[in-house]
């Protein structure tokens, strides 16, 4: 709970450090507030309770899933200080970037769909102005207008769904709306399963599956770089909690109406995004499809109601978290380079900075779901839980899907080690290369420790 | 009489909402939108939420079509300047909201039940300022504070992107 | 005191963190702190392996067993691995050889790969292979122990092509690691088995019942193993990569294909002894491909002229007398002559090694000789080596041989004679070789000799150490009849214990004192033999063309490479070739290709959805809602 507070406290600082003309060590104190925050996170771990009338919840699921906002957060903030320092809007973007993860902590904690209206909105509105964020590039603009314009709309679906469901169960608390519908079963009106749909439109908006993704590759693709990997790191795992927490936990009993919905809509994802990005020819472009799969995998899990599955969900956003911060790091130091993202600004990469290269490398095989990395084992295991709940058709095209996935997962790799035309070395800072050669590790780490992230959260 | 009201209400409501839609000159579609507003403003005092009727009225039809007028005033659209859209898909466009509206109008069927359930028995000063700063500020005060939040990431953001820049290469 | 569990997860730790730190910087680190970095991490990991050795001796003798859990691995339903170790007398003992001889040899390296240009990729490669060799034999289960197995082959490979550039070291590589292959896919399959068999791949689960399981799927078992354990141990009929293996660099010979990974095989065996003592018809398969390999190995040794070669011929021939051993049932006897065997054949390559360096690269035995006086240590150290391979009293080679011997004397006189006569060639192949390198007159070109010069510090000491653990090794396990405890037996036997049910057949000491006197007089004659032919008459061998009869066929080595190159190789190639011209192309590629052209063409098409356009998008969206809507209002789902 205090790691909300302090969390919320960092954002009004960078902007008070614009009036006090304090912007030299803003950058730090941010990173350092931030382990502050995970700190106060650590504090509450193992205790479950409830804030400010029951608005809030801080149970193993919703500190863990903080930890790992928080935690995502450091690693981006420390990957790109200069989409910061000595900028304009230093402050302004800081505060936002940091709005936007109160959002998406309120997310994964919410114990009243009003806090869970309102955390969407934080993160969306922040995120909205963050993608259109390089004012002078027409991509950016056209990104944030887009994002802006439909994530309207998918939240009008949201806020339409919450209003249904309160008007059959009379409540926004989660818990007094499972009490209620465990306790009429029978008699629940067909308006309220219309809410859940609903809901379920806006929430799949925001997680970006197919079909309302359309919005994702653009706006991925025009957004600033960094930003990019915010959205599919950040913000991708306080979607998922949300997503989880409404669907998995408050609609737990009448899960069975929307779980036929899912299933087609996971064979959706899977099958348009990883096949649609097979034809990318943009690093980034092909990365924005790659994350809508991964939601896919994701659901995937979701539906076979596995006991373990919030530990393995918690383990598959963490491990792709990881290895997509290291592959948008590496990008985006090769688009300050180049000015390009597109598959030829990764070619002789090898060459020109063997450590990005191994790096990128090990990331994208991880993302490929190749063993002993982080992302095999998050497949696997998923794949194993959809087995055991007999999903055998679903598991057989997230397979087919996933080794069309190593296909282009790997052109970048082949790219990457073919010789070079130009001989410009790509520069890395030390903080860099020191928080990628952390995350690198990490991508092993997790690859070898699974069982242990697992038990977190069981 | 107020059955009768609701009826006349709701009339008013949906003719305007649809000439919002259908009026070719964008300054008449706001101003039919306000009328929307205030008929629905009327629905609010219908069902005792004085409160909810005020705010509404004051927020939409004051200061958010004031700001729409002013933007459409500044754009000068106007019938010469409108992208020029395909028949077909005009077409779709009306199949797919028209399908849209009959689907949630039949799934809504079933809201008769509503009255059998708790939900159902509301009281009727609920809607009054007392009850709801009441409940704003004890039951619902963390989700009233955290939307200054809200306000203060969604004017940073517009700070941020109206505010002229200095250097030119980003 | 520590935590005994942390120590032990630190011993293969080190060696790993060792390699990281000199693998990432492999351009950048000098060559001294790459030394210090490995030699350190394995010393440190020695001494961690003595205190848990130590540790386990200070434990009542039922209880010498350490099992830690370190993280479960992988968990599902029916299928649970656990990184986890498992430290009971057999794998201390393993410990120990691996990180002391291992220690030797990397300070060794220090100044034999001195000036090499791959120095910090050397010991980096070194320090992996020995981190795996560490989880080989500390893994719990037959998972991580697999993990291991496939570890140090594929650093065996990176280590013989060390020397990249030189197109038959890669040949040479490539055979290893495929002949490694065939052996690992029984070693697979017999893993497999036992998991569907035992439910677990835990070693003590699976020892807990072995008898629960039908001796025929026992015996599936144990054979598939023991084909693993003929790859990595180099046994009939998947020998021949480690003659070749020699061309790596000295020092890998030593550690990896004499003292320590190719008698993974044996370990491996022994760790199973509990499933293998329940089925007698591998253990004579192990007894007869023991002693096959033992006779035939020996043979080739006694014509070839490559120093290297001949060792590593001993290697193999030596190897086949372990798995002797373990055939007869006599595992502790298997283990006692690894060790002395791990000893005296890292001496010996060692010893060649100096010779080699000290003649700039010269490894035929005809270009040597009179090095007696110019590699003074050199020649102590080798000729100790010699004597305790040999099996002259009270030498380390001596104790161990005897054990096997009488082992095999008691089974069937007739093992015996053909383990005998295979250790007498061994007798005279090493004297031979002995004589040829350092007696007669020098033969290698003047300049050569001129700046001849013995092994550097770095290099002397480990042939010191290493001398007087070959002459002392042996008296850990000294018999009773030659008044001392067999230590080591008694401290393996726990280990053993369930194995006890093979019957061993015990010798009057009268027949015991008469076989090995037997033994040492008949080692004694075939010295002299030598001694007389290339020392007294000063013969030279001469070279391939002059070669008659049995000679040539033993210098080739009984055309054994030649013989699987045709039955086995060309008829590869020719299916492969078969195989990638008609299947491949018009099949495999074919459909394959199609499929690519699907996905590529259906993302073609898909992509242009993605028009951009946002009234496009919010279109699919609305119909998306309403497909939902319907679809669910029509199926009924939603309550009513």
């Amino acid at each position: 709970m205090n790691a909300l507070l302090i969390v919320c406290g960092l954002g009004f600082i960078s902007l008070v450090a614009e009036i006090i003309n304090l912007k030299k060590g803003l950058h730090i104190a941010i990173v350092l507030g931030l382990v502050v925050a995970v700190a106060a996170v650590i504090g509450d771990w193992n205790t479950s309770a409830t804030f400010f009338n029951n608005m809030l919840i801080f149970d193993p699921f919703s500190v863990a899933f903080t930890c790992l906002i928080i935690v995502v957060g450091i690693f981006w903030f420390c990957l790109t200080s200069p989409f910061f320092i000595g900028e304009s809007h230093q402050t302004d973007r800081t505060a936002l970037i940091i709005f936007t993860m109160v959002g998406g902590i309120m997310m994964v904690s919410f114990h009243n769909m009003a806090i869970l209206f309102l955390g969407i909105e934080i993160l969306s509105i922040s995120l909205y102005v963050l993608a259109g964020s390089h004012k002078e590039s027409f991509f950016s603009n056209e990104a944030a207008f887009k994002y802006f314009i439909m994530g309207s709309f998918a939240t009008g679906f949201l806020l339409m769904g919450i209003a249904l469901v309160y008007g059959a169960t009379g409540s926004f608390d989660t818990s007094e709306i499972t009490m209620h519908i465990e306790g009429h079963k029978a008699g629940l009106p067909g308006f309220f399963y219309v809410g859940i749909l609903l809901m379920l439109v806006g929430l799949a908006f925001k997680i970006s599956v197919v079909p309302f993704h359309f919005w994702a590759p653009d706006v991925y693709a025009g957004s600033p770089t960094m930003i990019t990997a915010f959205m599919s790191t950040v913000v991708k795992i306080a979607a998922v909690g949300a997503f989880y927490k409404i669907f998995g936990l408050c609609f737990f009993s009448v899960q069975m109406s929307v779980l036929p919905i899912i299933q087609g809509i996971i064979i959706l994802t899977l099958l348009v995004a990883n096949i649609i990005a097979v034809y990318q020819n943009n690093v980034k472009r092909m990365l924005a499809y790659s994350s809508i799969a991964h939601v896919g995998y994701m659901l995937l899990g979701f539906i076979s109601g596995s006991v373990k599955f919030e530990g393995i969900l918690f383990f598959y956003l963490a491990s792709y978290a990881t290895t997509s911060l290291i592959a948008f790091g590496i990008l985006y130091a090769i688009e300050n380079a180049k000015g390009s993202t597109s598959i030829d600004a990764v070619k002789g990469l090898y060459n020109q900075n063997p450590f990005a290269a191994t790096c990128m490398t090990i990331a994208l095989l991880s993302l490929a779901g190749i063993p002993p990395f982080a992302g095999f084992f998050s497949k696997y295991l998923i794949f194993g839980s959809a087995i055991e709940a007999d999903h055998i058709m679903l598991v057989i095209v997230a397979v087919v899907t996933s080794l069309v996935g190593v296909y282009y997962y790997f052109k970048p790799i082949i790219y990457m080690f073919s010789p070079a035309q130009a001989s410009d070395k790509l520069y890395l800072s030390a903080v860099q290369k020191a928080f990628l050669g952390m995350l690198t590790a990490a991508a092993l780490l997790l690859g070898l420790l699974p069982e242990w992230i697992i038990t977190i959260l069981s | 009489m107020i059955t009768n009201l609701f009826y006349f209400l709701s009339f008013v409501a949906v003719l305007s909402a649809l000439m919002v839609v259908f009026s070719r000159n964008p300054v008449y579609s706001v101003l039919y939108l306000i009328i929307t507003f205030f008929a629905i403003a009327g629905h609010y005092v219908l069902m005792q939420a004085e409160f909810l009727a005020v705010v509404h009225v004051i927020v939409y039809a004051g200061a958010i079509m004031v700001l729409f007028l002013y933007v459409i005033m500044l754009l000068n659209l106007n019938r010469e300047s409108e992208p020029h859209k395909s028949n077909i898909l005009k077409f779709a466009a009306a199949i797919c909201s028209g399908l849209l509206l009959v689907v949630l109008v039949g799934s809504l069927r079933g809201t008769e039940l509503l009255k059998h359930s708790e939900a159902g028995e509301v009281s009727s000063t609920m809607g009054g300022v007392k009850n709801l700063g009441k409940v704003l500020f004890t039951d619902f005060l963390f989700p009233f504070e955290i939307a200054s939040v809200l306000l203060l990431a969604a004017m940073v953001g517009v700070v941020m992107l109206a505010k002229a820049e200095k250097k030119t290469n980003l | 005191m520590v935590n005994i569990n942390v120590l032990i997860t630190l011993i293969p730790l080190l060696p790993l963190l060792g390699f990281l730190i000199i693998a990432l910087n492999v351009h950048k680190i000098s060559h001294k702190k790459s030394s210090y970095l490995a030699c350190g991490t394995i010393l440190f990991s020695f001494i961690l392996s003595i205190t848990v050795f130590t540790h386990l001796l200070s434990l009542p003798a039922d209880q010498r067993v350490l099992s830690i859990t370190l993280v479960s691995w992988i968990q599902t339903s029916g299928f649970s691995a656990d990184i986890a170790f498992l430290i009971d007398p057999l794998s201390s003992i393993m410990l120990l050889i691996i990180t002391g001889v291992g220690f030797l040899i990397h300070v060794y390296s220090i100044g034999y790969m001195h000036d090499d240009a791959g120095y910090s990729r050397f010991f980096s490669y070194l320090n992996l292979f020995v981190f795996f060799m560490l989880l080989l034999v500390m893994g719990a289960n037959y998972l991580l122990m697999f993990v291991g197995w496939e570890g140090v082959g594929l650093c065996s490979y990176l280590l013989i092509g060390f020397w990249f550039k030189n197109h038959d070291y890669n040949k040479a590589a490539n055979k290893a690691f495929i002949m490694n292959r065939i052996g690992d896919l029984g070693l697979l399959l017999g893993v497999i088995l036992i998991f569907i068999n035992f439910g677990s791949i835990d070693y003590q689960t699976v020892f807990t019942n072995p008898s629960e399981v039908e001796v025929t799927t026992l015996t599936w078992i144990t054979v598939l193993l023991f084909i693993g354990a003929m790859g990595k141990s180099a046994q009939i009929p998947l020998y021949t990569w480690l003659p070749d293996a020699m061309a790596g660099p000295t020092p890998v010979s030593a550690l990896i294909h004499a003292a320590t990974m190719v008698t993974a095989g044996v370990y491996m065996v022994a760790r199973n002894n509990v499933l293998y003592a329940l089925s007698p018809f591998t253990l004579q398969l192990i007894l007869i491909t023991g002693l096959a390999t033992a006779l035939f190995a020996a043979t080739i040794a006694l014509v070839q002229n490559d120093i290297k070669k001949v060792l590593a011929y001993s290697t193999v021939s030596q190897l086949g007398l372990m798995f002797v051993a373990l055939g007869l049932g006599a595992f502790s006897s298997g283990i006692f002559h690894m060790a002395t065997h791990a000893f005296f054949k890292a001496l010996l390559f060692l010893g060649a090694g100096s010779v080699i360096h000290a003649l700039r690269g010269e490894q035929d035995i005809r270009k040597m000789g009179g090095l007696k006086k110019l590699l003074p240590v050199t020649y102590i150290t080798f000729f100790v080596a010699v004597l305790a391979i040999s099996g002259i009293p009270p030498f380390a080679g001596f104790f161990s041989k005897d054990e096997i011997l009488a082992h095999a004397f008691a089974y069937n006189p007739f093992v015996w004679g053909v383990a005998l006569i295979a250790s007498l060639l061994t007798v005279f192949y090493m004297f031979r070789l002995f004589y040829l390198t350092f007696y007669g007159t020098a033969r290698d070109e003047k300049q050569t000799m001129d700046h001849i010069h013995d092994a550097p510090k770095s290099m002397a000491i480990p042939l010191i150490v290493l001398a007087v653990l070959s002459i002392t090794g042996g008296f850990m396990n000294t018999p009773e009849v030659l008044l001392g405890s067999s230590w080591l037996q008694k401290f393996l036997s726990p280990v053993f214990a369930s194995a006890s049910g093979i019957e061993i057949h015990h010798l009057s000491h009268t027949t015991e004192y008469v076989l090995m006197a037997l033994v040492v007089a008949l080692t004694l004659v075939v010295i002299g033999i030598v001694y007389v032919q290339y020392v007294k008459k000063g013969h030279v061998p001469a070279g391939e063309g002059r070669l008659t009869g049995i000679q040539k066929v033993l210098y080739h080595k009984y055309y054994i490479d030649e013989f699987y190159d045709i039955i086995i190789v060309k008829p590869l190639f020719w299916i492969s070739k078969t195989g990638d011209t008609i299947v491949e192309a018009l099949a495999i590629d074919g459909i394959v290709n199609s499929m690519g052209r699907l996905v590529t063409g259906s993302s073609n098409v898909l992509r242009k959805l993605q028009t951009g356009s946002i009234g496009f998008y919010i279109f699919i969206m609305v119909i998306g809602i309403i497909m939902i809507l319907t679809l669910t209002t029509l199926t009924g789902v939603a309550g009513q």
